[in-house]
């Protein structure tokens, strides 16, 4: 197998093309080669979330996949979640606006999972939302903040013109 | 944005939203992981595979030999050169124990640092780590404190007879005459196992040479800038001036980020000899052998009653497994003396007597974590006051009411020499009651019961000293007693106003709630405030957050500064608009007459002070820059009444919180949103210390909990709605604050081990071990043959 892999992938909307080890993890390359260090790690394991990003409109832990398996592929980032305005992403704002976060280890990872959420269930349950978030840990806001955050962004777009999430 | 959030005017009170966090919601949080310097090296550490052996001989050859390596660096290189950790001194101590930042004759515990490797990235330097050839011999391992304290048994450290690390024996008022002569005297044991903080960031260091002004910079996801300077001075011969550190975003603390640690220090060392930045962060693995671990105690505790079921005394002997060493600043003392000492809590105790001793053993060291000791403290009494109410067929709640200390009493002193200011612990616990229509919970329980399902009711009533003054002794027995803090204010040639302190948060919005007090106290909008926060070459001098303190001394140091400061503005402004000061005030950044008649922008009135100074009077114009000191002298009590309901599933031994309802008195809240976060987010780490987490070793020292995997905390599923609500009284402290950060996990392991055994008692079961995981709940049904 070769050490090294050249791959060409769109990350937040820009498009990379880099020569990297096979062995690299997306995460370190997201972090450590393009410099988005939003994207954090918390277990390297795959349990924790905290690595979540969105690849192909699907979330997907960046400490397990590959870089190289990101190959062609489309991921976004949290860096990758603002309008192209610079506004904040409407559920980023309900974090802000609902306290869901605290030391904000995890909210890289729950922004991304609550997103891929909400596109596919725009008006979850209390439960709903808890179970989508259940493979995310926070060791800090005991979740409600969390639950809350996602939940005010599914009343504030229902009925009105859901805005295009990812 | 923030104005709109305020209520009666007053920026504290209101849930002002932080603009500290903008940065973390849209990705540009700078954590330590995050920094990165020019032609920085990678650290990695060779560990202890070992949980007791001795090392005969360490080979790093093969290692140098490994392109990209820089330097490997053994225990025996530091000898000499650097101050090793030795425990601090404690008036209970047993017997020292002396910590190597690089273990170069013995190692004592499984993860334990041996080498440190620095290449020019990470993955080579752990690739050279295992390269490296140690031969141990291995000795007789110390897994079980209650052995390792017997004579005979073998030793972690020859300095330390017994093992004991710690021991104290306590005894005020009659205990032996309260016993004898009470109606009834119930004894009950309890184990609380091994925890891990775990904050998601895991711990880390970048150390700078020669940036800026300074030698040594150190970045480090730390609680104590302050601190960490003045050990990195003391333990490495260096002047404290010439070190500068600063604490980057930090994710979570909760005590096990306020030790200090060797990995840290070494990087330090090799810093300033490789004559280049170096890079070391602790990944999960690493971090669950190589940064403190918490509790892990026994305990056995015995009260006497009076007819009416009133506390006459209370006896305990508590037991800790602290672990290789005694936790570097903190000393072994933490858990052991807080335990014992803080077992009263809320309620009156007329007399009592505890034995309590911190055993070492083959393990990781148990240092600080979330409200050190009174969890377990809290939980043993708790669930012996509800044996007590069944015994004496007296209602917990009604049990639990006669024995707090009523306001009325306040000041009152405990047994345990603890004074009991103003708090409402009785108003608490009525409140909770009454929010979680506790009559009717009985009652569904009794209809659950005749339907077969197991559902259980328990309450807890909690104490927890907050923002300790210089009086009260934070680590008891230690020589640390930290208990000043300061800030800066400075109003810029703009008229905006910066502060500055070294109160790191790890999410608490420190900075959003000074922001609030000066905001009110100065008169100046809250968006003209800012706050540079968590690094000794701009701040204050402040021992920095830990022991539900810093909102305590943030806000109580800026509403001191804030008067000096106002009485200069106020003096200035008067001159510049020819009236009395007396007439003078400042509304939203700006000074005005009462009659607003005269209006003077504060950002006009701070250019003319900088820029124009020559046609003001010097006497008018000393300055705008006022540093404060604030000392509460004392603590102030928080406390409050956690109600939890769960349901426990007979067959599976599984538990889940149906319903969970609190009371607090946090003192005079600054940002009600805040306090909410911090009350949730310590129930749900409660929750997980009563349900779920749990570090096994084996009979050998082998740590068998090592990933996320094997350590359970909550998920969003395990944790319930948590439904909050407040019975408030004022500090002493300026301001009326008291500390919020650590309660109310206090109150959730009490409340949630009381209500798994209210549940196993409706089928004749019990249990004294905790978590309380399906395994031991079968066991405590009966269903499973219990160990004893
Ligand atoms: S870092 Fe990827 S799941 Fe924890
Ligand atoms: S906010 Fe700290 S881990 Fe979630």
């Amino acid at each position: 197998m070769p050490r090294e892999q050249n791959i060409r992938l769109n990350v937040n909307g820009r498009v990379y093309e880099r020569t990297v080890p096979v062995r690299l993890s997306l995460a370190d390359f997201l972090r450590d080669h393009l410099h988005l260090t939003g994207t954090h790690l918390g277990c390297e394991h795959g349990v924790c979330g905290a690595c979540t990003i969105s690849m192909n409109g699907r979330s997907a832990r960046s400490c397990l996949t590959l870089a190289v398996q990101a190959d062609g592929a489309e991921i976004v980032t949290i860096e990758g979640l603002r309008a192209a305005d610079g506004s904040r992403h409407p559920l980023q704002q309900a974090f802000l606006e609902n306290f869901g976060l605290q030391c904000g280890y995890c909210t890289p990872g729950m922004l991304i999972t609550a997103i891929e959420l909400l596109r596919e269930n725009p008006q979850p349950s209390e439960q709903d939302v808890r179970e989508a978030l259940s493979g995310n840990i926070c060791r800090c806001t005991g979740y409600q903040a969390i639950v809350d955050s996602v939940l005010a962004v599914a009343r504030d777009t229902q009925g009105s013109k859901k805005r295009e999430i990812v | 944005m923030s104005d709109a959030r305020f209520v009666n005017q007053k920026a504290v009170g209101s849930p002002v939203l932080p603009d500290e966090a903008i940065p973390l919601v849209e990705g540009d949080g700078r954590f330590l992981n995050d920094i990165r310097l020019p032609g920085m090296y990678h650290v990695a550490f060779l560990r202890s595979q070992h949980a007791h052996a001795l090392i005969r001989s360490v080979d790093t050859a093969k290692a140098r030999e490994l392109t990209g390596v820089v330097m490997v660096l053994t225990g025996k290189e530091l000898l000499g050169k650097v101050e090793p950790f030795r425990s601090m001194p404690n008036r209970f101590s047993g017997g020292e124990s002396v910590q190597h930042w690089l273990a170069f004759d013995k190692v004592r515990f499984c993860g334990e640092a041996v080498c440190a490797v620095v290449a020019e990235d990470r993955a080579t330097a752990e690739d050279a780590a295992e390269l490296i050839e140690v031969d141990y011999e291995p000795l007789p391992v110390v897994t079980d404190p209650r052995l390792g304290g017997q004579d005979g048994a073998a030793l972690v450290h020859d300095t330390c007879p017994n093992n004991y690390l710690i021991k104290r024996e306590y005894e005020r008022g009659n205990v032996d005459e309260a016993f004898r002569n009470a109606h009834l005297v119930v004894k009950r044991k309890f184990k609380i196992g091994r925890k891990q903080a775990l904050c998601l960031e895991s711990r880390g260091c970048v150390a700078g040479y020669r940036e800026s002004t300074f030698g040594l910079t150190m970045w480090i996801s730390h609680q104590l800038p302050y601190v960490v300077r003045h050990y990195l001075a003391n333990h490495l011969h260096l002047p404290e001036n010439d070190i500068r550190v600063v604490v980057p975003h930090t994710g979570g603390g909760f005590g096990q980020k306020a030790s200090i640690y060797p990995e840290e220090f070494v990087c330090a060392y090799l810093a300033l000899n490789l004559r280049r930045a170096v890079k070391w962060v602790e990944d999960r693995l690493e971090n669950m052998v190589a940064s403190t671990h918490a509790r892990d105690q026994s305990i056995e505790v015995a009260v006497a009653v009076d007819r009416d079921g009133r506390i006459l005394a209370l006896s305990s002997d508590v037991c800790v497994d602290v672990g290789a060493y005694s936790t570097y600043l903190w000393s072994a003392g933490m858990e052991p003396l807080q335990t014992a000492g803080l077992m009263p809590g809320p309620y009156k105790v007329p007399a009592m007597r505890y034995r309590t001793c911190g055993v070492a053993t083959n393990k990781t060291p148990v240092g600080p974590y979330r409200a050190v000791g009174r969890p377990s403290a809290s939980a043993s009494l708790e669930l012996l006051l509800d044996e007590v109410a069944r015994r004496l067929d007296l209602d917990p709640v009604e049990l639990r009411a006669r024995n707090l200390i009523p306001i009325e009493a306040m000041p009152y002193r405990n047994a345990n020499n603890l004074v009991h200011d103003n708090v409402n612990y009785l108003p608490c616990l009525k409140l909770a009651a009454t929010k979680a229509q506790y009559d009717r919970l009985r009652a569904e329980q009794r209809e659950r019961g005749a339907n077969g399902k197991l559902r259980g009711i328990g309450i807890a009533c909690y104490a927890e000293l907050t923002g300790l003054g210089t009086s009260t002794a934070v680590g008891p027995g230690t020589l640390l007693q930290p208990g000043r803090d300061a800030v800066t204010l400075r109003l810029e040639t703009t008229g905006v106003l910066s502060i500055a302190a070294a109160l790191p948060s790890q999410g608490q919005r420190i900075m959003t709630a000074m922001r609030q007090v000066a905001c009110d106290e100065l008169g100046i909008a809250l968006d003209d405030i800012t706050c540079v926060n968590n690094d000794t070459a701009m701040a204050p001098y402040g021992f920095g957050t830990f022991a539900s303190r810093t909102a305590v001394f943030g806000s109580g140091a800026v509403i001191q500064a804030a008067k000096e400061l106002r009485r200069r503005m106020l003096a200035l402004g008067a001159h510049l608009l020819n009236v009395p000061v007396g007439e003078l005030t400042i509304v939203n950044s700006v000074l005005q007459t009462i009659d607003r008649a005269k209006t003077l922008p504060i950002r006009e009135m701070a250019e003319k002070s900088y820029f124009s100074a020559k046609n003001i009077p010097p006497e008018l114009n000393p300055g705008f820059e006022v540093t404060s000191f604030y000392d509460p002298k004392f603590g102030s009590f928080a406390g409050g009444t956690h109600i939890a309901v769960v349901d426990v599933d007979a067959h599976t031994g599984e538990v889940s919180i149906v319903r969970y309802v609190a009371a607090e008195d946090v003192g005079t809240i600054i940002n009600p949103a805040v306090v909410e976060g911090q009350i949730i987010g310590g129930i749900a780490q409660g929750i997980g210390e009563a349900l779920l987490e749990e570090l096994v070793y084996d009979e050998t020292g082998q740590p068998r909990t090592v990933t996320l995997a094997d350590y359970l905390v909550p998920s969003a599923l395990e944790v319930p709605r948590i439904e909050l609500h407040h019975a408030n009284t004022s500090s002493a402290a300026l301001g009326g604050f008291k500390g919020c950060g650590e309660g109310s996990i206090i109150g959730a392991l009490g409340a949630v081990a009381c209500a798994v055994a209210d549940a196993l008692s409706r089928r004749g079961g019990d249990i004294h071990d905790f978590p309380a995981t399906p395994e031991r709940v079968l066991k405590g049904l009966g269903v499973l043959p219990s160990d004893a």
